[in-house]
């Protein structure tokens, strides 16, 4: 791969002779790449439309995309599954905890092996969760103040212990995020101690149901695997499972619908929007599928600029948002309402809480009364949305025209998810409000208003309304180091409650997802984490 | 002519050293953090600070730019913020696809265009000619990406006889790289039914990229005509006897493409750049899509390395029509 | 002047394009006051979205339920706008550079034009793109972008003129009857070079209407709910090919638009530069 970097460039200065060089080239960098896969549309290979993750490394990015690649190529200590998720023992049997919740145990499973046969020990587990630290990047956000690698250790070769720093409850929520990945895959292809970085971005060294196929891959363009026979958990449950899977996603929603009708796409990405249910649904040979996910959809606004400090300022704002218009119009009614911070199926909400609803008198009532204490509601606003997110736009516009009913001026500026998380990161930079949604990174209520609205996380995107309650701060850091749900459930919901009065963002509905499946497609299995990526389950039928 | 050729490539590099300043400038003038963006969603301050220093974001920007052309200079262009992949691996996997597209339009444009051309010339001020003016107009004020739009519309969604994207129906197996270059590796496997699918998906990213070349081609083949015709030779060929068409596809034609050439040249630099919304529409795996990508999420080394690659196939193809122009009158190489 | 008047005039092509600008000036003026529904530049109407073409909504109605003719309509202000910024900013920092470059020699006049290569030679479309994504995108940055790319072309053509003009005898002239620099520089060189200028910069409206059309289709120019034909074309691509007349008629808009400025500006170029007739 080195040798390719190096000979690229003279191309630039030959360029006639640029293509075949550049081919020859290529073809050094990658042998083998022999005819991947038969025709499809047979019954033996599912042609995916997920979105690829930006590289194929499960310790370098961690994101929606990537647990759809990572949960059919790799696999977990422990890992989400089932509609409501549930945390069960995957790799590992069973694990156990100390009371003081700073020392936990995973005890694995006997004959585990990677996909080059050699065995799956603890030593790989140590190895794995070490390079995740070392790396530092997304996935490592969880642990990286309460785990230091010397502390992750396998005292035996199927027992694996962590010490923690400070107590964490959501530990062992965010076990599932982390891949264990094959260090004789990727010793050899270390260079200077990058931890096989730039070798495992374009391959694969796992253990899951599904083989990457290097050759079959091209970044965010294709990529294929091949079943994986020996899977540590059999294939008795599936008489006819795909044996390849070939990722091809689409850029744009359109042309992903019509391969869907065509036939060329067994499946669609997630995120299908509305208005496309019914001419799918209307087709022979497609429909849509509905699942309730965890995944809220929330305007932020900048507690720290003025009119934002006003607690009846947020108020007027949170009653101008046209909450069912914007779910059953725009969204064909294809989400719920969720009033809180939190999706409003995961324990820790307040069920009898009130929300707020869309009712522009009372938000002009408030708005006088934000006036009268000098709040300047009649300054230029701005909100920031995800230009290249149509829903995140939308959305926009119609807060937009409904402010504008009031008489408050709104702008709606186009912006890009890494200029907005530079923004988040000081207050100031901040925009007044900006439009995102909160992914289940981890089924646990800290991943919502614990990282959210603990003060402690300011200067990160998640907390970026800079909201500061020192009650609620004490409620929250409470609940993160007891270990127990029964406990800390009432901690959240009291805090919720807190959080609420003061209305520090808007916070409109938990997502359902539409994903469109070819009719051949039988035995799909649905959890919110990864959004039902994975393929283990699924039969093509004829 | 060596000595010309030499010549002419060494006045490029300081240019392209000039052009590596400017972008880097640019670039780095902005104030978005490229490091937030490669921690991802679920970073804590601690780690982008991590990565800054990783980097070499904390350090001074003359510091970053050295460290930056010393690796140029070895042609490493860095690696992509996202995919951790170095950015120019990406560039020689995806360039034989934009130089496939590039030239199947090129290739379009002058089978089409240049008849047109002197088809217009000979009908000089008769209708064929104001209907080729107004074609010629009109191919160049429409806005390609909305015209990719159209043809997607009307030929793949409506009429379904081509492909709405890519480069190779999923359901296809590919054929092994040898080139790189789909169609010639499907050749060479004797892979016929890859090559008439990989056929079908170049022919509407071509045609709309071919749109605004063409029109250029028909305009400059036409007044080169329209200028070879008024020449002596061409009356005194006449007058000895020469058949019309015989005169005008042969010995006119060939004296009227100087300047058709040249623009050939100029379209060629104009076509990668402008193949990248076109790429970006068809879901193309070439560089335009890969730069559109970059843009998008902010990647300021796949930027930098596009834009410089583009700049140079720019100087690139000026050296060779100024040879082009050298080897038909040789009177200019000494002026160079 | 009066013949050169009277001599366009008579171009047919180059008339429909003065008739063309001259339209789309007025609808960029009186857009509000024409419009159907002027309010859509910003309200939604949930409940009539992605309406066909009717008597009631010519262009039919978009995602949100606004009007598009209307929005076409008020479009045009907004392409004006932003194509006038671009080329009266790059005149601004082209042509005094052009002037200083050709008129003085040595290594002051070296350096601009050396400068002026190394920007023409930045693939304008990539770097405008990239500027303006990191700009956090926005109507102004991308105005700046196309400006900071698009002045070397009047540097060059100013710095040919001016070269051509100060080896002219009539400046020689000048220059025996002891008028100063300035003088013989905005007096006589400017005025005689402004005329390809100008043929530049109506091509140049038109190419920046383009580019711009570019930048808002990839969500890095105009932001919603700007009634901008390029950002339109982007949003109406989800709703393919059901709601087809969403992406047909601002890109209708972009077309004639562009080529009214391209059929003036190849007559003006006729008139001022007889050596590329075109109608020959």
């Amino acid at each position: 791969m080195t040798k390719a970097v190096r000979q690229g460039g003279p191309l630039l200065g030959r360029r006639k002779m640029g293509g075949l060089a550049a081919g020859a080239l290529v073809a050094g960098a990658f042998p083998a790449a022999t005819s991947t896969f038969a025709q499809a549309a047979d019954a033996s290979t599912f042609v995916s439309g997920f979105a690829l993750p930006m590289n194929l490394d499960p310790h370098q990015v961690y994101d929606v995309p990537m647990q759809s690649m990572m949960l059919n190529a790799y696999d977990n200590l422990y890992r989400y599954e089932g509609d409501p998720p549930e945390i069960v023992p995957w790799l590992a049997e069973s694990h156990t905890v100390s009371d003081d919740g700073l020392s936990w145990e995973f005890k694995l499973r006997p004959n585990l092996k990677f996909h080059d046969d050699s065995p799956l020990t603890a030593d790989d587990v140590v190895y794995s969760f070490r390079r995740m630290l070392a790396l530092a990047l997304a996935p490592a956000g969880a642990f990286l103040k309460i785990l230091k690698p010397e502390n992750v250790t396998a005292p035996e070769p199927l027992l694996v212990r962590f010490k923690l720093e400070t107590s964490y409850a959501p530990f062992l929520a965010a076990i599932p995020s982390i891949c264990i990945v094959n260090p004789r895959a990727i010793k050899p292809n270390e260079k200077n101690g990058d931890w096989g970085k730039t070798w495992l971005a374009s391959n694969g060294a796992g253990s899951g149901a599904y083989r990457i196929v290097p050759e079959g891959y091209r970044p965010l363009e294709y990529l294929d695997m091949e079943i994986n026979e020996g899977h540590f958990k059999g294939w008795s449950d599936n008489a006819k499972p795909v044996k390849k899977i070939a990722y091809r996603p689409t850029k744009e929603t359109s042309t992903r619908i019509l391969a869907l009708l065509n036939g060329t796409l067994d499946c669609t990405d997630p995120n299908l929007p509305a208005d496309q249910v019914e001419q799918i649904n209307a087709s022979k040979i497609a429909f849509v599928q509905k699942d309730i996910v965890m995944r809220t959809f929330v305007v932020r606004m900048n507690n720290t600029k003025p009119p934002f400090d006003n607690l009846n300022a947020r108020l007027c704002f949170a009653h101008a948002f046209n909450y069912m218009g914007f779910i059953n119009d725009i969204l064909g009614g294809y989400a719920t309402r969720d009033p809180y911070p939190m999706p409003e199926n995961l324990w820790g909400v307040p069920k009898d809480a009130k929300g707020y609803d869309y009712d522009l008198k009372k938000a002009k009532e408030y708005m006088a009364k934000a006036m009268a204490e000098g709040a300047p509601m009649k300054r230029p606003l701005e909100i920031h949305v995800q230009s290249e997110n149509e829903q995140s736009v939308q959305g926009a516009q119609l807060f937009q025209s409904e402010l504008a009913q009031i008489g408050i001026n709104l702008k709606v500026v186009g912006n890009i998810w890494s200029n907005l998380t530079t923004a988040a990161a000081k207050p100031e930079t901040t925009p007044d409000m900006w439009v995102h949604w909160v992914s289940t990174y981890f089924v646990d209520p800290e991943n919502w208003v614990g990282q959210m609205y603990d003060s402690q996380f300011h200067g990160t995107w998640k907390a970026s309304s800079y909201y500061k309650n020192p009650e609620v701060d004490v409620l929250l850091r409470k609940a993160r180091g007891l270990v127990k749900q029964e406990e800390r459930a009432p901690l959240y919901e009291q805090a919720i409650r807190k959080i609420m009065a003061d209305s520090p963002d808007i916070w409109i509905y938990n997502s359902m997802q539409l994903q469109g499946f070819n009719k051949r497609v039988k035995g799909r299995r649905f959890c919110t984490v990864g959004q039902g990526a994975e393929l283990r389950w699924i039969t093509l039928a004829g | 002519m060596l000595r010309f050729v030499l010549r002419r490539c060494a006045l490029v590099l300081p240019s392209l050293l000039g052009l590596l300043v400017v972008t880097f400038l640019l670039i780095h003038a902005v104030p978005s953090d490229p490091a937030v963006a490669m921690a991802g969603d679920a970073a804590t301050p601690e780690q982008i600070a991590h990565l800054r220093q990783q980097y070499g974001l904390d350090r001074p920007m003359w510091e970053q730019f050295g460290l930056y052309l010393g690796k140029v200079a070895s042609f490493d262009f860095g690696e992509s913020a996202f995919s951790h992949r170095p950015v120019a691996l990406d560039i020689v996997q995806r360039l034989p696809a934009t130089l496939e597209l590039t030239f199947a339009s090129l290739l379009l444009s002058v089978l089409i265009g240049v008849p047109l051309g002197v088809v217009a010339a000979l009908k000089h001020n008769s209708w064929p000619d104001y209907a080729l003016r107004i074609f010629s107009v009109l191919g160049v004020a429409v806005a390609a990406f909305w015209f990719a739009i159209m043809l997607q519309f009307l030929f793949s969604m409506t009429l379904g006889w081509l492909p709405l994207r890519g480069d190779l129906s999923a359901t296809m197996s590919r054929p092994p790289v040898v080139t790189g270059f789909l169609l010639l590796d499907s050749l060479i496997a004797g892979r016929w039914d890859a090559f008439g699918d990989a056929v079908r998906h170049l022919f509407l990213p071509a045609v709309t990229l071919a749109l605004g070349g063409l029109a250029t081609i028909v305009r400059f083949t036409r007044s080169g005509v329209l200028d070879t015709l008024q020449h002596d030779f061409v009356l005194y060929e006449r007058a000895v006897g020469y058949s019309r068409s015989r005169l005008v596809w042969i010995y006119v034609l060939r004296n009227s493409l100087t300047a058709t050439v040249t623009q050939i040249g100029l379209l060629f630099g104009g076509l990668i750049a402008g193949g990248v919304v076109v790429e970006a529409i068809f879901d193309w795996p070439g560089i335009g899509s890969y730069t559109v990508q970059a843009i998008l999420t902010g990647d300021r080394q796949v930027m930098l390395a596009v834009t410089l690659l583009v700049g140079a196939v720019y100087a690139m193809v000026n050296i060779l029509v100024d040879v082009v122009h050298g080897l038909l009158d040789p009177r200019l190489m000494g002026r160079a | 002047m009066r013949p050169i008047f009277a001599r366009l005039a008579r171009d047919v092509p180059a008339m429909l394009g003065l008739g063309i600008v001259v339209f789309v000036l007025l609808l960029a003026v009186l857009g509000p006051w024409i419009a159907p529904y002027p309010g859509d530049a910003s309200a939604s109407h949930l409940l009539r979205r992605l309406k066909p073409p009717s008597l009631d909504y010519p262009f039919g109605t978009d995602n949100l339920g606004r009007d598009i003719f209307s929005r076409v309509i008020l479009g045009a202000r907004g392409a004006l706008q932003i194509a006038l910024a671009v080329v009266v900013a790059s005149m601004l920092i082209g042509v005094p550079l052009g002037l200083l470059a050709g008129y003085r020699s040595g290594w002051l006049s070296e350096t601009i034009m050396r400068i002026t290569d190394v920007v023409l030679a930045i693939p304008q479309l990539v770097l405008a793109l990239a500027l303006a994504q990191l700009l956090s995108p926005s109507l102004e940055s991308a105005m700046l972008a196309l400006s900071l790319t698009y002045w070397p072309f009047f540097t060059r053509i100013v710095y040919a003129e001016t070269r051509r003009l100060s080896g002219s005898l009539f400046v020689d002239a000048l220059r025996g009857v002891g008028a100063g620099t300035s003088r013989i520089v905005f007096l006589h060189i400017l005025p005689n070079a402004l005329s390809p200028v100008i043929v530049r910069a109506t091509i140049g409206l038109g190419f920046t209407i383009l580019v711009a059309a570019v930048l808002g289709f990839l969500g890095m120019g105009a932001t919603p709910p700007a009634p901008d034909w390029g950002l339109a074309i982007a949003e109406s691509r989800t709703y393919l090919p059901k709601a087809w007349w969403y992406a047909a008629f601002p890109g209708v808009a972009i077309l004639i638009t562009v080529m009214g400025f391209n059929l003036l500006g190849d007559g003006l170029r006729d008139l001022v530069d007889p050596r590329i007739r075109r109608s020959r």
